[in-house]
């Protein structure tokens, strides 16, 4: 028997906010990411080889005390940095592979897709500074005499990569060769952050007077302008 | 009430002329059907009534009650079904409807959602992974997503494909009752699916 029910029509009420969208849009990335683990497993897989190999080539004896600060996070924020290229933008890939996106642009509103899209990059992002920073520390005895600096400039960074990387990310998802052009079209715009980031966590590490802690600054003027940016600009980005 | 008018629209991909002047306008109750050879638009025509893909030319204006819907606003006053479509296959098929339930704030989110489910057959399935749905129980899936906010302008894009004669009385009761909420628009080249509609619009003419 066919399980047809006829239902009442009656006029349904619509009240959403662009932050009840967006969570709901970042609570079914994180579900199903949860239930995939595919940019989850990509981006840790890419740090944690990365991170052994680097800790095997060089360790924590083979640089000079003097330039282990610059070095070190150099080297901390090349692993971040390619380590997120490696799988943030599935965000909006899969979307577009799954066939997912028609539907998607029918019931959300702009702005609020980008919102939860950059909720649930930077929740990978968390994951991955929550693995990756302490393990690099342990690893290579990089010592910090700025913990704190060193923190929010960890999260900063993270912030400025996160809303970086979501925006390129969908303006990629429908062009061929999306990996290398995700890379591509993301350096330029991160290299900014990244400098900025290097510095931080290299005066964090000395321990030079962080007063002010200008690189923190800069890091959220950068996140402030790139969100702000980005959501004016991603309407034209997602509809055709 | 909601009217739907399309006004002299046109679609060409670079020189390729895919359809031009196309001109109608729909009211409360109307059902169309657009037909035509492969490749003709009848897709596309769907797509640009649902602010998909841009028009070359021309426009497509909503009205409902009497005064302009926005072009921010519309997405409220649409559903559309596609062959081209898909939902969330590591989803459940109520999580399915309960994600875009909540994106869309309706206020009755959860019932309502078992209720659509029911509607179209799937209540049974509600908790299955849409990954091991067969083909046909997508496209229920698909139709009960596009019901699920009950929009005044359904627009349905093969809307019997895969489905078996269960679904295709199930997807003519769906167009039966959208003739007491509003417009519905079919894009097919299946005769029993054209017959649905009062009027037909044959894009290879």
């Amino acid at each position: 028997m066919p399980q047809t029910k006829s239902v009442k029509r009656t006029t349904r009420t619509e009240s959403s906010t662009y932050l009840n969208e967006a969570i709901a849009i970042w609570f079914r990335d994180m579900r199903s990411e949860f239930r995939t683990r595919y940019a989850l497993n990509a981006i840790l897989m890419f740090a944690v080889t990365t991170l052994i190999a680097v800790s095997f080539a060089i360790g924590s004896f083979r640089i000079d005390e003097s330039e282990r600060p610059f070095l070190y996070a150099v080297l901390l924020w090349i692993i971040l940095t390619f380590s997120a290229l490696s799988g943030l933008s599935r965000s909006f890939v899969k979307e577009e592979e799954a066939g997912t996106i028609d539907v998607l642009k029918l019931s959300a509103r702009p702005q609020a897709v980008f919102l939860g899209k950059l909720l649930f990059n930077l929740s990978l992002l968390g994951a991955l500074g929550v693995v990756i920073v302490p393990t690099f520390i342990l690893l290579m005895a990089y010592q910090i005499n700025f913990p704190v600096f060193f923190t929010t400039m960890i999260i900063t960074g993270c912030l400025g990569l996160g809303a970086g990387t979501t925006i390129i990310a969908a303006m990629i998802a429908r062009a061929s060769g999306r990996g290398a052009l995700f890379s591509v079209l993301s350096l330029p715009l991160l290299l900014p952050l990244m400098i900025t980031c290097i510095k931080g966590c290299e005066r964090a590490a000395i321990g030079y007077d962080s007063a002010g802690w200008p690189e923190v600054k800069i890091a959220v003027a950068y996140v402030i302008i790139m969100i702000t940016m980005s959501l004016f600009l991603f309407s034209l980005v997602w509809e055709e | 009430m909601f009217t739907l008018r399309v006004s002299d629209i046109g679609k060409h991909y670079g020189e390729t002329l895919l359809f031009r002047n196309i001109s109608f306008e729909l009211h409360k109750g109307d059902v169309l059907a657009i037909t035509g050879w492969n490749g003709a638009g009848k897709s596309t025509l769907l797509r640009i009534l649902a602010g998909l893909v841009r028009p070359s030319a021309g426009a497509v204006e909503m009205f409902f009650n009497g005064k302009p819907v926005e072009k921010e606003s519309r997405r409220r006053f649409i559903g559309m079904v596609a062959p081209a479509f898909s939902l969330y296959d590591e989803l459940t098929g109520l999580e399915n409807m309960e994600f875009f339930a909540t994106v869309r704030g309706l206020s009755d989110g959860g019932d309502h959602c078992l209720d659509t489910l029911h509607r179209v057959g799937l209540s049974d399935h509600a908790g299955k992974t849409c990954r091991d749905y067969s083909s046909g129980m997508k496209q229920r899936l698909k139709l009960a997503q596009a019901l699920l906010h009950e929009p005044p302008l359904l627009l349905l894009d093969e809307p019997g494909s895969n489905l078996d004669s269960r679904g295709i009385t199930i997807v003519e009761e769906i167009i039966a009752e959208q003739r007491t909420l509003g417009v519905t628009v079919i894009a097919s080249n299946e005769k029993r699916e054209a017959d649905y509609a009062d009027r037909v619009f044959n894009l290879s003419e």
